[in-house]
């Protein structure tokens, strides 16, 4: 040991719920890059203002009701959004000052993801009440 | 020798130290942009709480509403926005070598737009157009 | 000329109580780092003709506590380069009259990048994550390790994932990216942390999904 260097006291622990963590983080960055655009410009743009595709008859119920991948398409990506949203903004926040709040923060974070995807997953299931059986 | 001889001045990084860099702005940007992805998802899942309690039309309503439209707008340039950089990081992150050249970022940013514009269509033409 | 030769004759001419630190004055020891208008840089590496017609600040590199002047104490930095057993660790030394340790081209490759690291504290000074939580492994450490990691020689996986793997490794970093931009030697440790989050990802599943075996 070169002198000067302390020896550490307690031995480092993998934190492995972390990085079960960052790899949702990941892919929920993944979902949010390749799926959150058309599904916001579907929902939010095409069918208020009447633009291709949805300038028929059709409004986005369709996506959430009927179909299995309409059903996937929607759960993946929003819930990945989410979790990856709020788990990037919970440490953009700590790093402008509020470090101190940081495990309130994370805490808060954490929950709304958690509230989030319970909603979402029911919501689903309540407007496809045949999905169990598929 | 571990002990401090001179008293240490320590320097305390204050709240706005990404204002000092343009690389940090942009890096402040680009972590700031990830909560339009998260509002859009909370939103969404709102929407859907109004079309689940059978109130279909609440649901539509809220869909042509001038606010929601202005916030999809800006929720859709910043979710873009969250892409590209995406891409870019991917580009640095996993570079891809294809015989003895290592792939550059902007070469990853290219491809995955690309793909990105691939996949969008795909997703319209299975749950819309079919 | 360079800002290292400024502080000489400072320190020659002006005050010679300036202290600060400087040795091969070519940008291979790694000594002079200092905050140059605003960048962390190397002094002996900052010409002064990008500088010309305006006044610059020198200071003492960010996010290290200062003894005097210029020089910064470097302790926490030594400390976490110790800490991640910059060694080449084996679970059996094979005598030398067996010969030495083969490596190909390819092999030396995927971490030669990161062995040029100068320990020149650039990159700590650049990161604000290191800046807002000093307990944070950092870049310049994180990017030793993975070189040892990816040392085809090296069998010490098992004592170098934990020290990265823990919450003050890698998991800190946010991606801000500035570590790689400052760094004179072209290590890139912000690849090698992604790199190393992306192992640490890999082997919690593994070890979820595959508790006894899988190695």
């Amino acid at each position: 040991m070169a002198a000067g260097v302390e020896m550490r006291e307690e031995a480092p622990r993998v934190a492995r719920l972390h990085a079960i963590l960052w790899g949702i983080f990941s892919l929920g960055g993944m979902f949010a890059a390749f799926l959150l655009p058309v599904m916001i410009y579907l929902t939010g743009i095409a069918y208020p203002l009447g633009l291709w595709p949805l300038n028929g008859s059709r409004d986005p119920s369709f996506l959430v009701m009927g179909t299995l991948l309409g059903v996937l398409f929607v759960f993946v990506t929003v819930a990945g959004s989410l979790f990856h949203g709020i788990f990037r903004f919970q440490s953009a926040l700590t790093e402008v000052g509020l470090l101190r709040l940081k495990k309130g923060l994370e805490a808060a974070g954490y929950l709304i993801i958690f509230a989030g995807i319970i909603l979402l997953a029911y919501y689903l299931l309540v407007l496809n009440p045949s999905l169990p059986a598929l | 020798m571990t002990e401090k001889t001179f008293p240490e001045l320590r320097r305390k990084l204050t709240s706005g130290w990404w204002t000092s860099n343009r690389h940090y702005v942009q890096y402040m940007v680009r972590e700031w942009t990830s909560l339009f992805v998260a509002l859009f998802s909370l939103v969404y899942i709102y929407g859907l709480s109004l079309l689940a309690t059978g109130s279909r039309s609440a649901f539509l309503n809220l869909l042509k509403s001038p606010a929601m439209i202005a916030f999809s707008f800006i929720a859709l340039i910043f979710t873009l926005y969250h892409a590209v950089t995406w891409f870019y990081l991917l580009g640095q992150v996993v570079p891809v070598k294809i015989g003895k050249t290592t792939s550059k970022p902007w070469q990853a940013l290219v491809a995955n737009l690309v793909l990105l514009i691939i996949v969008s269509y795909l997703v319209i033409w299975l749950l819309v157009l079919r | 000329m360079v800002v290292l030769d400024a502080l000489n004759y400072i320190k020659a001419n002006l005050d010679g109580s300036l202290t600060y630190r400087w040795s091969c004055r070519m940008g291979v020891c790694g000594s002079c780092g200092a905050n140059v208008d605003g960048t962390p840089k190397l002094t002996c590496a900052s010409f002064l003709h990008e500088f010309k017609g305006r006044t610059i600040n020198v200071e003492p590199l960010p996010n290290f506590p200062v003894i005097k002047d210029l020089v910064v104490n470097m302790e926490d930095f030594m400390r976490k380069l110790v800490k991640i057993k910059p060694w080449i660790i084996r679970e059996k030394e094979t005598p030398p009259e067996q010969g030495e340790y083969q490596q190909s081209a390819e092999e030396l490759e995927r971490y030669q990048q990161f062995s040029s690291c100068i320990n020149c504290m650039l990159c700590y000074s650049a990161c604000p994550i290191y800046g807002l939580n000093e307990k944070f492994l950092g870049p310049a450490a994180t990017a030793l390790a993975y070189r040892y990691i990816e040392d085809s020689r090296d069998q010490g996986k098992n004592v170098r994932f934990p020290i990265v793997h823990e919450m003050e490794g890698v998991w800190e970093c946010t991606l801000v990216g500035e570590c790689s931009v400052v760094c004179p030697k072209g290590v890139d440790p912000m690849l090698a942390i992604q790199k190393t989050k992306i192992l640490g990802a890999t082997n919690a599943l593994r070890s979820i999904l595959m508790p006894r075996g899988g190695r």
